[in-house]
């Protein structure tokens, strides 16, 4: 194979892993202050990017330029998100605290269930799929065999950048060393006075703007959304973050990558392009059968 | 002073309402005559506002019945004779099949009914019981689907009972390429696992020619006891669809499959396995041996799901990818929280529920998954024992506590 | 000299780099009572954890008899005839205290299937046996508690939860019995009653031998025939509770904690 579509291939590859990698980081965070698992992460996702159409729909009523669009797009879907985040952690995450871990799965996946069904039933003729403007400039280069598109380059530096700000957030802040600290002890973060549920909440809201961010750009780079794309893309998210180990935003990085390799591995190899799910998702089964803590986490045992 | 207490004396814990056998007996029957007046009127009746006029009433008399102290006399009667019980319920069971007998609609209803229930039978003892989350439910009993249409393609001369235990076999068998990594893992991993297989089962079936591709396979009928069940039933006999024979091989399913699940609900294996479910660790230090029972209970449910799906896939002759979707195994695990997780019973009237209301409905056919979403969202918020919360433990009828 | 039951060898567990238990020889004679205390974070539920299989030592070895049990899985250190209590009560809440007690005495059921599924009178006598086991163990220790023996124990005051956590320890009747911290949550007159239930139970068994891990030094001198104090996962005296609570390494680790 000529270096050019390695290229092309490695590009493509970036693209989707850097949007599984968002979804991602928001288990892992949601993970880290109480150790439960957000199901309906990925139809968070995909109202991100229904609202973030929706927004465009009115805007483009009032003929406002691309740019702006794009701007007013981006704020609103990721706000609106993280303030269901928020909601949906107050009223139906942490009142369930105390009961059994399935209980809280189960309602956050009929939460996503919800969602799904709500758009597919109310947004216009939400059951199609639905064009999804091209906001980016559609400039590209051709390299040989590599088509460089601009707005995958746009795409690549915008969620790496996400990544980046939430990682800074997390390290360097106020509110990043509450997260921290109720992630490594919730008792311990209570006594030393911090407001572990607005800790917790702010992490929800966090982790669900980022899913709305995901959503819109992977919006942006088909141009084309459904109301059914989140479940793959939640399921995928969280087999990342898994892979990479729970709780470890590296880990969601490289577990994002690592899929959306997977997945390029398998397109090439397999001519049925189905699948390259497939293989991507035996791998993922084999190497958490091998690594049932993942590939950078280490949890140690559990305490008796 | 404290000395002076009797002490219970063996076997009498519990206080005991002992009662003559034939009320008991005419108690359990009053009830089972009361069910099958109650879902022979949610099949028989078509319009939505009487369905509506029975939608409400089923509360109020469970209300009423309850104020009257008439629901704790019949629940200590079916405690108190547990056989009596079952045999008299699938005698009824019988009875309705028979007044519906010429309704093709109710009947596949009622079928359907029954095999989802024999499958929430197993994923009672999956997460009811053991603990072990499956949320690929129905990609088993999709496995149980098509090995009863394959078996059925290149293995004509076998007999059709023996495809049916064949079917329930491959998918507790295929399930256990799950079983290392679910082991390995806990809690949510292992739910991400079945998550995956159920989608990984569709899109395998989907790029896969061998069997049917996303066009499907089509099933013939079943053939047992030198009957064929396409045929619809003579007048001779009293006349009668076709769908009464598979209504009747779903019964006797669904009963068999329950009367395991008791046996092992109060037996030592249940005790351990809802040991296992509390506290692994702590029952590991007692030599309970987790993975063991976890990887029974696992194969196990998978093998209900399995001879399910093969008698759902000869009813319908025909199945598709398209029929196992990740939203059918939510509806699964909908129909156990709604009955209330762990308790075997309770699977019956949530499968009704939820199979029979969206179709009597068609204003809610269209929103049927949202309400189900909605429904198990408030009833996980609000009740999370779900409507007919699983009791006490109990090893034997009525005095054993 | 009396026969020792159960010994370590250099003993020692680590998580990542922090060695929670570092070296440790402990040895415990048949029929003794053995107080194991030390401050905070000293090792001893891990000493617990690394005998009974649920953390792996990561060197050192453990000797049943003279066996070598070291890594054996939990379920086979309880066939050995070691049982413990956690100190933070373990039970099925939602069961009942006879399903409890049914629980620790694992290996004395039948877990067949023809016996469990099919052949359900020979189940019922085992039943019938285990109910009347539970009720003569829980009436030695509370004439009371036997009565609830249908009950859930989510139903039950902690004395009584406590009481059966240790009945389901005892009903195995196990060689080697650890009570981690029994105290915890009780108050000093429960705590000795149910420490006079137990010294009553050995009269009866002589050979059962015990190690308690308590912070309660008065129920330690009272009842332990000797101490084994840890420090930083190292033991650092041994002996009577008299002898070792003069020692001035011992109230210096005391000292330095309070």
């Amino acid at each position: 194979m000529d270096l050019g579509f390695f290229a092309q291939y490695l590009i493509n590859g970036l693209v989707q892993g850097i949007t599984y990698a968002l979804v991602a980081v928001g288990f892992t965070l949601f993970f880290g202050v109480l150790d439960v698992i957000k199901f309906s992460h990925g139809d968070v996702l995909m109202l991100g990017a229904f609202t973030a159409l929706a927004v465009f729909l009115g805007l483009d009523q009032l003929a406002s330029p691309a740019w702006l669009s794009l701007i007013i797009m981006l704020c609103i879907g990721i706000l609106a998100m993280g303030l269901l985040g928020a909601l949906l952690c107050k009223f139906l995450v942490l009142p369930l605290k105390e009961s059994p871990p399935l209980n809280t799965l189960l309602i956050t996946l009929m939460f996503g269930s919800v969602i799904r069904e709500a758009v597919r039933l109310f947004f216009p003729n939400g059951s199609n799929p639905k064009p999804f403007p091209a906001l980016l400039p559609e400039a590209s280069i051709n390299w040989g065999n590599l088509n460089l598109r601009l707005d995958s380059v746009i795409l690549i530096i915008t969620g790496a950048l996400a990544i980046v700000v939430t990682h800074l957030l997390i390290q360097k802040t106020r509110i990043g060393l509450a997260i921290r600290a109720v992630a490594q002890d919730e008792e311990t973060a209570r006594l030393m006075g911090i407001d572990f549920k607005k800790t917790v909440l702010v992490t929800f809201a966090l982790g669900s703007g980022l899913a709305a961010l995901s959503g819109i750009s992977t919006g942006l780079y088909y141009q084309e959304i459904n109301f059914s794309m989140g479940l793959m893309l939640g399921v995928i998210g969280f087999s990342a973050a898994v892979v990479g180990g729970l709780g470890s935003i590296y880990g969601a990085i490289v577990g994002g990558l690592l899929f959306a390799f997977l997945q390029t591995l398998g397109a090439i190899w397999f001519s049925v392009p189905a699948y390259k799910d497939v293989f991507a998702f035996a791998v993922i089964i084999i190497l958490m059968a091998w690594r049932p803590t993942g590939l950078l986490a280490d949890r140690s045992a559990e305490r008796v | 002073m404290a000395t002076n207490r009797v002490v219970g004396r063996p076997f009498c814990g519990t206080r005991v309402i002992t009662m003559p056998d034939f009320k008991t007996k005419l108690a359990i029957l009053l009830g089972v005559a009361l069910s099958v007046v109650v879902l022979y009127g949610f099949l028989y009746l078509e319009r939505e506002w009487e369905i509506g006029a029975l939608l409400v009433m089923v509360p109020l008399g469970v209300y009423f019945l309850r104020r009257t102290n008439a629901l704790t006399y019949y629940q200590h009667a079916a405690r108190e004779m547990p056989r009596f019980t079952w045999i008299s319920f699938v005698l009824g069971a019988v009875v309705l099949i028979m007044l519906l007998r010429h309704d093709d609609f109710a009947l596949l209803m009622l079928t359907t009914v029954l095999l989802y229930a024999t499958v929430s039978l197993g994923l009672t003892i999956q997460f009811g019981f053991v603990g072990v989350v499956n949320f690929s439910a129905v990609a088993f009993f999709g496995i149980g689907a098509y090995s009863m249409a394959a078996l059925n393609q290149h293995f004509v001369f076998l007999p059709d009972l023996l495809i049916i235990f064949f079917s329930g076999a491959i998918s507790a068998l295929l399930g256990a390429l799950l079983i290392l990594p679910i082991l390995r893992t806990r809690g949510h991993y292992a739910a991400l696992i079945t998550i995956a297989f159920g989608i990984l089962f569709r899109t395998f079936l989907e790029v896969n020619d061998v069997l049917g591709g996303p066009q499907g396979l089509k099933v013939p009928a079943l053939e047992m006891f030198g009957w064929n069940f396409g045929n619809s039933f003579p007048s001779e006999m009293g006349g009668g669809s076709f769908y009464v024979a598979y209504a009747i091989v779903a019964l006797v399913l669904v009963a068999i499959v329950y009367l395991i699940t008791r046996l092992i609900e109060s037996s030592w294996l249940g005790l351990n396995m809802d040991s296992v479910r509390l506290d692994e660790v702590a029952s590991a230090a007692f030599g309970i041996n987790g993975p063991r029972w976890k990887i029974a209970a696992f194969m196990l449910g998978n093998c209900f799901a399995g001879l399910a799906g093969a008698v759902y896939a000869a009813m319908y002759g025909f199945i598709a990818p398209a029929n196992f979707n990740l939203s059918d195994s939510l509806l699964l695990v909908s129909i156990v929280l709604l009955g209330g997780i762990g308790n075997a019973v309770a699977v019956i009237p949530a499968a009704f529920l939820i199979v029979v209301l969206p179709e009597k409905f068609q204003v809610i056919q269209e929103y049927r998954l949202l309400l189900f979403g909605i429904v198990v969202i408030l009833i996980l918020r609000f009740r999370p024992s779900g409507l007919m919360p699983r009791g006490l433990r109990q090893y034997f009828a009525g005095r054993f506590g | 000299m009396r026969q020792t039951v159960l010994q370590t060898k250099k003993l020692t567990v680590s998580f990542g780099g922090l060695k929670a238990l570092n070296g440790l020889d402990v040895q415990l004679y048949e029929g003794e009572f053995l107080g194991l205390i030390g401050p905070n974070g000293s090792g001893k539920t891990t000493f617990f954890n690394a005998l009974t299989g649920i953390y792996r030592p990561a060197a050192g070895s453990v000797l049943l008899h003279g066996n070598d049990i070291t890594g054996a899985p939990p379920n086979k250190v309880y066939a050995y005839g070691i049982t413990r209590t956690f100190q933070r009560l373990r039970l099925a809440t939602s069961l009942s205290v006879l399903d409890n007690l049914i629980i620790g005495n694992q290996r004395n059921l039948n877990l067949g299937l023809w016996h469990n599924i099919f052949n359900r009178k020979s189940f019922k006598r085992q039943l019938q046996e285990q109910i009347q086991i539970s009720e003569e163990l829980l009436s030695r220790f509370s004439r009371d508690l036997a009565v609830h023996l249908f009950k859930p124990v989510s139903s039950l005051s902690m004395i009584d939860r406590r009481r059966v956590e240790v009945c389901r320890a005892l009903i195995s009747e196990p060689n080697i019995l650890l009570l981690d911290e029994p105290s915890a949550g009780m108050t000093p007159d429960e705590t000795r009653a149910l420490m006079d239930e137990l010294q009553d139970w050995r009269v009866k068994y002589p050979s059962l031998s015990i190690i308690l891990i308590e912070h309660e030094m008065e129920l330690i001198n009272k009842v332990s025939d000797r101490c084994v104090v840890l420090n930083y996962g190292e033991k650092i005296a041994e002996g009577r509770y008299s002898e070792v609570s003069m020692e001035p390494g011992v109230r210096a680790a005391y000292l330095g904690e309070d």
